[in-house]
């Protein structure tokens, strides 16, 4: 049966690379992502802020994101970007439909990636016969000392 | 016949070198022939009632650098279910081959595109190796290993800046393969 679309919903996989969201909570503006994209389509801005931590001698420097897009003009959907980012800011979600009318509205900046973020579905559960995750092991190790 | 059966006849057959590929259950036959005897090797190996290697599939080629470029053709069997893959090795400076258009008409079209894209000439091909899918004003050669990725070129590396610097970094930016050095290629800056 055909389902209208995007009305009747994308009826689609959680695993389709559709689009990437950021979450730039998480992005420090360590531009792995931007180095690593083979077609050169992320930009990141970003600038360095001190930031003052009590009991600390001097004041900790750390960058600060202004700037994070995605041209999606550009962009292959390979996903190397989200298998490079060390710190999960960057999310697949399945939705595809952002056709524009000016290849311009497919730049998409940092508010526009956040809105694609709620769209990402949540991680698939653990495989039941594969090993436990280290943290689970981890921890459990350590309630029992 | 097992590859190496097959690669051992048409070792016989067109005075190469037969070898066999990798790959496991899918391995080929693979036989290496000098330039000069490569259309009498097609057309052997085409001809021979062991090979019988009627079914022309494609022809290809590959930038191996200062070796060369490797010419690639797999042909196949439809009587006895069997393929191999013929290769030779043309010199850089004169990158002429004999066209095997007069064994497989079906390598007319994969043979333009191989001269489009890697500068190899086949010589006695009908129709003079007209572009088949560049633009009859297209300079270059693009699948050639030295040619210039003018996108690259014209686009300033969005990775160049370091994290919390708002301009560009000071470290000289790693260049991907096919992108020359700033001033080397293009236009210089007013």
């Amino acid at each position: 049966m055909t389902v209208p679309s995007p009305v009747g919903g994308t009826g689609l996989p959680a695993r389709s690379r559709g689009v990437i969201g950021l979450l730039a909570e998480n992005c420090t503006a360590c531009m792995l992502c931007a180095r690593e994209c083979p077609d050169w389509c992320i930009y990141i801005d970003s600038h360095t802020e001190e930031l003052a931590v009590p009991g600390a001698a001097r004041p900790r420097q750390r960058p600060v994101l202004d700037r994070f897009a995605i041209d999606y003009a550009l962009c292959m959907y390979c996903g190397i970007c989200v298998e490079v980012c060390p710190f999960d800011a960057l999310f697949w979600s399945p939705e595809y439909a952002y056709a524009g009318y000016d290849i311009r509205e497919l730049l998409h900046e940092r508010d526009r990636l956040r809105e694609w973020v709620r769209t990402a579905p949540p991680p698939p559960a653990h495989d039941g016969r594969g090993e436990p995750a280290k943290q689970e092991v981890a921890a459990a190790r350590r309630a029992g000392r | 016949m097992t590859p190496q059966r097959l690669s051992d006849v048409l070792t016989g057959v067109t005075g190469g070198t037969g070898t066999v590929s990798g790959g496991g259950r899918f391995a080929r036959a693979t036989v290496d022939v000098p330039v000069a005897g490569w259309l009498a090797a097609v057309r052997a190996a085409r001809d021979d009632d062991r090979s019988r290697l009627d079914f022309f599939d494609w022809l290809g080629a590959v930038d191996e650098q200062e070796r060369g470029y490797a010419v690639l053709l797999h042909a196949w069997s439809t009587a006895l279910r069997h393929g191999a893959l013929l290769r030779t090795l043309v010199p850089r400076d004169q990158a002429v081959l004999d066209s095997v258009v007069p064994v497989y008409p079906g390598a007319a079209w994969p043979e333009r595109e191989a001269h489009e894209m890697f500068g190899v000439r086949f010589a006695g091909h009908p129709g003079g190796l007209r572009p088949l899918l560049l633009p009859a004003q297209f300079e270059g050669y693009p699948l050639r290993k030295d040619f210039v990725l003018a996108s690259r070129v014209a686009k300033p590396w969005p990775g160049a800046k370091e994290p919390g610097e708002p301009g560009a970094g000071r470290r000289a930016p790693l260049r991907p393969p096919g992108v020359p050095a700033p001033g080397q290629w293009g236009p210089a800056a007013p």
